[in-house]
């Protein structure tokens, strides 16, 4: 007797355990397959993200949108860079991705050739979203596969030349100004390095970096990465060789450290312990320079100095996508397409980590920093260069950095280097 | 020969209620590892090879490709320098590795003052995350503001980029590699030593053996079951090293190429290209270098260790 009741609690323990983690997939499940249309109960969505610092942001504007459709509920998800993709690529495969996530260009291709992601063109249209005239023409196009709109942009970023006024001052040596030009700069170094810097202090540096240094100059300069039809690299070019030349050209100068010296101890980790006079960097360094003790208050940024009279400028950012398989498609189209507008910019915006992608929501960013000229960021946009993507783009950027860093150390000429970059590359294209 | 024949022909009995009852209370213990072998071990395994034969995109999604992966990648030559580093890798950190764990073991299992303290300092590395271990080293070989700079500049001596030398970089790997391992493997010998009988030490003595000879004649041989286990382990360890060497060795260090190892580029290609089933068909390759050393360790051993 004693023996069997024992059983019947196991049992009893066994059925309730079940039933508990049953019931634990069950609402889950529930939450997402409603499809949206019962109107006692409201529609779920998710939304996946990657920043903590913006989830605050984030999350003003689900509340804000939340009021305004109380039918819909979102609940918001972070986690790290690089463990977002993975999750996301694991959910996807397994049909329960979330319904709206951030995206950026660099995954664009592989997300759109597996149909992942839900066109938006006619959701842009019911939601009455102009993105012409209202976005950045290569924010739009950063998106668009096949003639369609996959992502809507959300923010952006661009790269801005950084100095330490301190160590300026302390050289007696004028200020960089937003009129310079790659001369300009050239000229700065050289006196800075004539007047005496301390000792592990250089005026610039110039790390194998594709989106802050190079490709800038290689589009100002005429070249290109890769051709509009993605068919073929640009690296036999000598354009873009010239492009990528005159970062070397500062090394070999001692203007900048050496590769191996800037490969133990990076730019950013120099110019924020005040051992760089100059730095370019990306507007989303902006938060942690500013939050460094060592440097805050020291430092202010100028546009990238000019080549052969154009403003040379790399712009990267993110956008909002709609997982093609989500069962709220409309609903979630919906908060993404409203993501894009002029309201929800504006929450982003004051919040001040990111440049919002609309026109009008862009000076929040410069009113959240009054101390810096954070213009330099924004001067020439329309002119601004998208990052360039192809499918296999992961891989291309790797072959790049592998073969540049052979010209970068001067153990070959940057003339061999590009040879083999354009076989190789040219590879990866097909 | 007939007592064997014998033993077989004994009849089986038939399993009773009692023993069929222990059976089923057997499987229930041993369920939960065996599903969780078979979840995350067994399924993965066969999943990697059958995408070894496929396309196979981020999202999972395979298209059969016949041998395409196998055909490329044995015309690959990254495949072949990584192979190159990952047998240099093992074949230097290995025998060190397991010569300083040994003399170790042999001094921790010595009387002399502050035992469990230097046991605990030599067993930390164990303890410690690799990425920390790793950003702590990095610091240690930089160029401008390494310690092992600042200390060789004090003897006049000429501080280097460590990491970006193609003549030392993989050794700085590899000391690390030995510093993070040879604590573990140090605890291993030293249980072992302590396993053996303290009559065996008291008959050499008697016999006349010196420390030395009691080391080498009575130590080492009853200690090679547990060198065997530990070779066995740290080879295994050695060819798939990846963490340390993915921290320290930047992409823009001139000394990546001769530092990547098989195993890092399994990486690149599943994790960072999004070409899983070459991925998959690398890490094939690797599994079946490790079953041909494993075995042939196993029916070497035959030859020197000593299971009396």
């Amino acid at each position: 007797m004693k023996k069997n009741l024992k059983k019947l609690m196991a049992l009893g323990l066994v059925v309730v355990m079940g039933a508990t983690m049953l019931a634990g997939c069950g609402s889950k499940d529930s939450g997402s397959s409603d499809d949206g249309g019962s109107s006692d109960k409201k529609t779920k969505l998710t939304f996946s993200m990657w920043s903590e610092t913006q989830m605050p942001a984030m999350q003003a504007m689900i509340d804000a949108y939340e009021k305004e459709n109380p039918n819909v509920e979102i609940e918001l998800q972070s986690s790290s860079y690089k463990e977002y993709w993975t999750k996301i690529e694991a959910s996807a495969t397994g049909g329960t991705a979330p319904d709206v996530m951030w995206v950026n260009v660099l995954h664009i291709d592989s997300y759109t050739d597996a149909g992942i992601l839900a066109e938006l063109d006619d959701a842009i249209a019911d939601g009455g979203l102009e993105l012409e005239g209202n976005f950045p023409p290569a924010l739009i196009d950063a998106y668009i596969r096949d003639g369609k709109q996959y992502a809507i942009p959300k923010d952006f970023d661009t790269n801005a030349l950084f100095y330490n006024k301190e160590i300026f001052d302390k050289a007696g040596v004028a200020y960089p100004t937003d009129d310079w030009t790659m001369e300009d700069l050239n000229n700065c170094c050289q006196e800075l390095l004539d007047k005496g810097l301390d000792e592990n202090v250089y005026p610039f540096a110039c790390p194998v970096d594709f989106q802050t240094w190079y490709y800038q100059t290689v589009y100002a300069n005429g070249g290109y990465i890769i051709n509009e039809d993605k068919t073929e690299t640009g690296y036999d070019l000598k354009e873009t060789q010239e492009g990528i030349q005159c970062w070397i050209d500062m090394i070999d100068k001692g203007y900048a450290p050496t590769l191996a010296d800037i490969t133990d101890t990076s730019a950013d980790a120099r110019f924020e312990s005040g051992h760089l006079a100059m730095v370019l960097a990306g507007s989303y360094m902006v938060e942690e320079y500013l939050a460094n003790d060592a440097i805050a208050g020291k430092i202010d940024c100028v546009e990238v100095p000019s080549m052969n009279g154009k403003e040379p400028n790399c712009i990267n950012g993110l956008g909002y996508a709609v997982y093609a398989n989500s069962k709220n498609l409309e609903e979630a189209q919906k908060f993404a397409v409203w993501c894009g507008g002029e309201e929800a910019m504006k929450i982003q915006g004051e919040a001040g980590f990111v440049f919002s992608a609309r026109n009008d929501a862009q000076h929040y960013f410069a009113d959240a920093h009054p101390e810096l000229n954070i213009a330099a960021y924004t001067n020439h946009v329309e002119d601004a260069v998208a990052l360039p993507v192809c499918m296999n783009a992961a891989e291309l950027y790797d072959l790049e950095a592998n073969e540049l860093k052979y010209a970068y150390d001067g153990s070959k000429t940057l003339e061999e280097v590009c040879k083999t970059l354009k076989e190789e590359g040219d590879a990866l294209l097909k | 020969m007939a007592e064997k024949k014998q033993q077989v022909k004994v009849p089986k009995k038939k399993a009773s209620r009692r023993e069929k009852k222990d059976w089923v209370a057997g499987y229930l213990f041993i369920a939960p590892v065996t599903l969780g072998l078979l979840v995350f071990y067994i399924f993965p395994f066969i999943q990697n090879f059958w995408f070894s034969f496929n396309n196979v995109n981020k999202f999972n999604m395979a298209t059969f490709c016949g041998l395409e992966n196998y055909s490329k990648m044995i015309v690959d030559t990254e495949l072949y320098q990584t192979l190159w580093n990952t047998l240099k890798y093992v074949v230097i950190t290995v025998p060190v590795g397991l010569f300083l764990s040994i003399l170790l073991a042999a001094l921790l299992n010595s009387e002399i003052k502050g035992k469990s303290f230097y046991r605990t300092i030599y067993f930390l590395p164990s303890v410690t995350m690799s990425v920390a271990v790793s950003l702590i080293w990095k610091w240690i070989y930089n160029g401008e503001y390494g310690i092992l700079n600042a200390i060789l500049k004090v003897f006049g001596l000429e501080g280097q980029n460590w990491l970006s030398n193609q003549s030392t970089a993989f050794y700085c790997v590899m000391i690390v590699g030995i510093w993070c391992s040879v604590g573990y493997n140090m605890i291993i010998l030293l249980a072992g030593m302590q396993g053996i009988s303290k009559s065996l030490y008291e008959a050499a003595a008697i016999d006349g053996a010196g420390p030395k000879d009691q080391f080498f004649h009575v130590t080492m041989p009853m200690l090679t079951p547990t060198i065997f286990f530990v070779m066995i382990t740290s080879i295994i360890g050695g060819f798939q090293v990846f963490d340390t060497i993915y921290m320290m060795i930047g992409k823009t260090s001139m000394a990546y190429e001769s530092c990547q190892t098989m195993i890092a580029m399994f990486y690149r290609y599943g994790f960072e290209f999004g070409k899983k089933g070459y991925a998959a068909a690398i890490s094939i390759f690797v599994f079946l270098i490790i079953m041909v050393v494993t075995a042939f360790q196993m029916w070497g051993q035959k030859k020197w260790v000593n299971y009396d």
